[in-house]
């Protein structure tokens, strides 16, 4: 239910007339660098590529150093090998899907790494997603000007119904004209139809907040909305909330600081060297629209 | 624990027994403007240099050898009055004390009951009168309880705009805050800004820090005890003000031939009601307001029996289509009996109660899609507190209290796409019982003491489930259910004891200096679930279970106490050290809101604090106030969090200075100023960062907690008060408060987090956070007619 709380605080901070903030100088002492597995790949039969980097310091913005020279593979449950290879050595490993996708629904995936001496380990699965029904759309003016958008268009709304059976997970993604909504606290996950696995959504079609959300702000005539839904495993499901968690901005009621725990794991237990990061694969349904001013609803 | 029973115990029987003829002599002694029982007024009886004071109720009794006594009564702020009594027979014997404020220029300092502080049995406690509060500058003017005794030692906030207070590094829901005797929930408006007391309707206002008596329990740091107005029973009296955020009004009068009199009090804000015209159509549904309606009425049925029965009814409401509101309400009854001379009973019954409600539809129904959330705590409760005054030496206290709770963790309605589900948390109950003995006791002219005990007895009650959780791996990491077991209504699922015995000792060294040392052990079995770091309102108090233990609390508090120039100035330093057990902390992305398996998100431990207090405070004449210093850690060890060691809690300040000065230039005019300083509360920083799907995520590599600080805060505030020859009509009076708050225009820090640059999210920054980042200044109006 955190969704709620989150907009609860944010229609609380716009009443806070008085509160400012503004970026300041700490220092920290930094860690010691290890290795950042970003492996999210999906079903589609097109390029599938995992990024493995180093951390730095926190505030070090300089450019962040990829993890060269690993050996990438993924393998799915009926012992099929798909390899990965750092082809620009840039730290990109890639694997071209377009003859043999991963996709076997209902299977476990594993990661295996090997990188500096170290082997990382992880497993996925790939979950079933439903189908997009439609988008529709109807006319909307919003009190202010907002700060993305239009202040009188259309507010569109997707639907999708999730399976029987508790506990399927998705991330919907959006783009608008393209270009995909893309900050962390613009992630949009759902347990079942809902926000989190207490929410008795089962089955149901996504709730009302989820349908409108994912299109962000209001469109005008001609705009496209893509909506895109990966079917994720539980695991990622807490750490996208994680990820949208720490992402947040501080304020009266930011909680506190912790690790996002990853599912890489060094398979030497008692190795000092440990990753961060996150293996996940998704199967992916989408649907795109061209906003038609004739064809949206008028408003309510 | 057995020995220090059988101390307790035996110190009953040390009585002076002596067969001399003994007479009473008792009554209520009130305050002769408005009739109201003055609390806590010295009693002393010269002859035999010893005394009393009065009880929440105005109520004294003293028994004295056959003889004639002076009998001299002293009350700060007020006329001393010196009687003599000829004790041949049990007499009844009532006062009415004016109020001396209108000779303040003229005061003789002599008056020599001001040393209450250095004879008194009392420890770790303070008062700060309403008078005092109302010459004090405020955020928008807003004359505000819990945000003066933030200036008192020990008692800090995490930061301006938070919720609540901390005292001696304990939890905002640490301490038991009592509206007439029934405990407030959440005792903030509008977030934490303001309290929800209306200091119009606030007679006296009592933190008790440490030597908790024994009548005092459920909770395991501190006692305030917020004591309402009786309502004037002398003339009908308007009083109110209007400021910039409230308007308060107030109306009290005496009824039924002065035998009672009541007072009703109303505060409303009114920044929608103001803003309402700018607004377009839209946004003119958007509610945004807060209220609070106070409200007691006392009836003396005779000599003997007098009912009091006061209420509170407090909300804030706040949206437009999508709306929350929560508030919190209460009700006491209570029956005041004098059964006798010696004997005096209270006898409260009430009704406490919090909810929140949110909802998606506020404005207009949706049967299609809509959320809908509700949650509250319900208490109710009898407790009778009985005082028998044997004799000069020793005053009594005993009784009981037995208290039922309903809470409901959440309860929501979703509905999507005509299809409705309830996703409701079950109810939970319990009852907490407790019985008590205590005495006051003076063992010679040097040395008094306050002992007793306290046996609570606590019941997790069905109907409900019960869920064993699997073994944990102190890793910080959520656990899971791996049974549950139902049972039926009212069956016990699990039951807590606890006695708690309560100690405390006064060694005088003079007539102007003392020290004082106590000890308590506190229990306290519900608990606020808040992972923020100020609280919300959305935070659910759930109570003990199977999984959750009822949190402990030992305090050794050790003071020496000196007045300075015949009692111009107190001073006093204490020294306390808590041992807290059972302290409840969260797993990593713990989810506190709707969640059924909530007990498996956290996570126990240890707590500890120490410190050490000054205070120096004028209490009289034209320049007065306060200074105060504290000197203090506190410090939690949970399984699981910063690698099973001692780390810094988050509520952590080792510098707190307060400075409360009040000048009377005349009786026109007075000026005031507060001046805070505290050490920045602590932080925990990311030591790296990794790049994942674009985002600079955060991470730290010693996975160690609050080993940082946030940059010290400190702030200004001013305000002139200044009294107007006539109310409103030519009567009555008027003044008119100008404040000025955050005077140097100081952006303290409420917190400093990290965050992705927004332009460029694998770019990372520290950002400071301050909730208030100007200067607020503020004019209010005040009358009385």
């Amino acid at each position: 239910m955190k969704i709620f709380r989150n907009l609860f605080f944010i229609s609380f901070l716009s009443v806070i007339i008085f509160s400012c903030t503004d970026v300041i100088d700490i220092s920290v002492k930094e860690g010691v660098s290890q290795l950042s597995v970003d492996a999210l790949i999906n079903n589609k039969a097109e390029t599938q590529t995992i990024k493995l980097t180093l951390t730095q310091g926190y505030f070090d913005n300089s450019a962040i150093k990829p993890a060269l020279g690993a050996t990438v593979f993924v393998f799915d449950q009926d012992s099929v090998a798909y390899e990965f290879k750092d082809l620009k050595k840039d730290g990109i490993y890639i694997y071209d899907a377009k003859n043999k996708p991963l996709n076997k629904i209902g299977k476990q995936y594993a990661l295996y790494i090997n990188y500096g001496g170290e082997e990382y380990i992880s497993v996925s699965k790939l979950n079933r997603v439903p189908k997009i029904d439609s988008i529709n759309y109807e006319v909307n003016k919003l009190p202010v000007k907002p700060a993305n958008g239009p202040q009188e268009g259309f507010q569109p709304q997707f639907y999708a119904k999730d399976f029987e059976g508790e506990g399927d997970c998705y991330w919907i993604k959006a783009a608008k004209n393209n270009k995909y909504f893309s900050k962390a606290t613009e992630i949009q996950v759902a347990y079942d139809a809902g926000f989190s696995p207490g929410s008795k959504t089962d089955g149901l079609l996504f709730i009302l907040p989820i349908r409108t959300s994912v299109g962000r702000e209001l469109y005008s005539d001609k705009d496209t909305l893509k909506v895109d839904v990966y079917s994720i495993t539980q695991e990622q499901f807490f750490y996208l909330q994680f990820v949208q968690q720490v992402s947040q901005d501080g304020s009266l009621f930011s909680t506190p600081l912790a690790n996002i725990p990853t599912n890489v794991v060094n398979r030497n237990l008692k190795s000092i060297k440990k990753a961060v990061g996150f293996f996940g694969i998704s199967a992916v349904s989408s649907i795109e629209t061209t906003i038609d001013k004739n064809k949206a609803k008028p408003k309510k | 624990m057995k020995k220090l029973l059988l101390f307790l115990v035996s110190l009953f029987f040390t009585w002076n027994v002596s067969a001399q003829e003994k007479f009473t002599v008792n009554g209520y002694i009130k305050d002769a403007a408005n009739g109201e029982g003055l609390i806590g007024v010295s009693v002393y009886v010269q002859e035999v240099k010893t005394g009393t004071q009065t009880n929440p109720y105005g109520f004294y009794s003293l028994t004295l050898p056959k003889g004639t006594y002076n009998l001299v009564l002293t009350y700060v702020g007020f006329e001393k009055i010196i009687r003599q009594v000829d004790l041949t027979q049990d007499i009844k014997l009532d006062f009415e004390l004016k109020d001396d404020s209108k000779l303040l220029q003229e005061v003789v300092i002599s008056s020599k009951k001001a040393d209450d502080n250095v004879k008194s049995l009392e420890m770790s406690v303070n008062k700060v009168d309403i008078k005092t509060m109302q010459k004090m500058p405020a955020l928008l003017g807003e004359v505000d309880i819990i945000k003066s005794i933030q200036f008192l030692p020990g008692v800090t906030s995490v930061g301006e705009g938070a919720s609540g207070f901390n005292v001696r590094g304990g939890g905002i829901d640490q301490n038991l805050v009592l509206l007439d005797e029934a405990p407030v929930y959440n005792s903030s408006h509008l977030f934490g800004f303001f309290s929800v007391f209306n200091p119009d309707a606030v007679k006296d206002v009592k933190l008790i820090k440490g030597g908790i008596p024994s009548q005092y329990g459920g909770r395991v740091s501190s006692i305030l005890d917020v004591r309402m107005k009786e309502g004037n029973s002398k003339k009908p009296q308007f009083s109110g003000g209007i400021g910039s955020i409230f308007s308060r009004l107030t109306y009290e009068r005496p009824f039924l031939k002065d035998k009672g009199s009541f007072i009703v009090a109303l505060r409303r804000s009114y920044i929608d009601v103001l803003a309402k015209p700018f607004l377009n159509s839209d946004l003119r549904g958007t509610s945004f307001y807060f209220y609070d309606f106070t409200a007691k009425a006392n009836y003396r049925v005779n000599e003997k029996n007098t009912v009091f029965l006061s209420g509170y009814f407090g909300r804030d409401t706040f949206g437009s289509d999508f709306g929350f509101n929560w508030g919190n309400a209460t009700t006491s009854f209570r029956w005041n009996h004098v059964f006798n001379n010696k004997l005096f009973l209270n006898n409260t019954v009430f009704y406490s109660n919090y909810d929140y409600a949110l909802q998606s539809d506020l404005k207009k129904k949706n049967d299609q899609d809509a959320f809908r959330w509700k949650s509250n705590i319900i208490t109710y409760s009898i407790k009778p507190d009985f005082t028998y005054y044997p004799n000069t030496k020793n005053t009594i206290t005993f009784g009981g209290q037995l208290t039922y709770y309903s809470f409901n963790p959440g309860q929501a309605v979703a509905i999507s796409g005509g299809v409705e589900r309830t996703i409701g948390l079950a109810d939970k109950f319990g009852s907490e019982s407790a019985i008590y003995i205590g005495n006051e006791q003076k063992l010679n002219s040097k040395i008094s003491l306050q002992y007793g005990i306290r046996y609570s007895l606590y019941n997790y009650l069905g109907k409900g489930n019960a869920f064993e959780l699997s073994a944990s791996n102190n890793d910080g990491e959520r656990r899971r259910i791996v049974k549950t077991t139902e049972y039926g209504w009212g069956k016990s699922i699990q039951q807590y004891g606890n006695f708690e015995p309560r100690f405390a000792a006064n060694f005088s060294l003079g007539q102007d200096n003392s020290i004082k040392l106590s000890y308590n052990r506190l229990a306290q079995y519900i608990h606020l679930l808040s992972n923020t770091t100020a609280s919300s309102p959305l935070d659910v108090w759930t109570p003990s279970s199977n999984n959750i233990k009822p949190q402990l609390a030992d305090q050794f508090a050790l003071g020496y106490f000196h007045n300075f120039s015949e009692n111009l100035f107190e001073t006093s330093i204490e020294v306390y050290y808590k041992d807290l057990y059972n302290q409840i902390d969260y797993v990593r992305n713990a989810d506190l809101l709707l969640n059924p398996a909530v007990e498996a998100d956290l996570l126990s431990g240890k707590g500890r604090a120490y410190g050490a207090e000054f205070y120096v405070k004028k209490a009289k004449g034209k320049f007065n106030g306060w200074v105060s210093y504290t000197l203090a850690r506190t410090e939690r060890k949970i399984e699981g969090l910063n690698q099973n060691t001692w780390f810094p809690s988050r509520i952590d300040k080792t510098h707190n200075l307060s400075v409360v000065a009040i000048y009377d230039l005349n009786k026109r005019w007075t000026f005031s100023s507060n001046f805070s300083f505290s050490t920045g509360t602590p932080a925990s920083f990311p030591t790296n960062k990794f790049i994942w799907q674009g985002f600079a995520l955060p991470h730290n590599y010693y996975d160690t907690r609050n080993t940082y600080r946030i940059p010290a805060s400190h702030r200004l505030d001013f305000a002139a008060t200044r009294q107007t020859k006539y109310g409103f009509f030519k009567r009555g009076t008027g003044e008119w408060v100008f404040s000025v708050y955050n005077v140097y225009n100081r952006r303290n820090p409420f917190s400093v987090f990290v965050r992705q640059n927004e332009k460029d999210q694998t770019k990372t920054e520290a950002v400071r956070y301050a909730v208030f980042g100007s200067v607020i200044p503020a004019v209010t109006y005040n009358f009385k007619f």
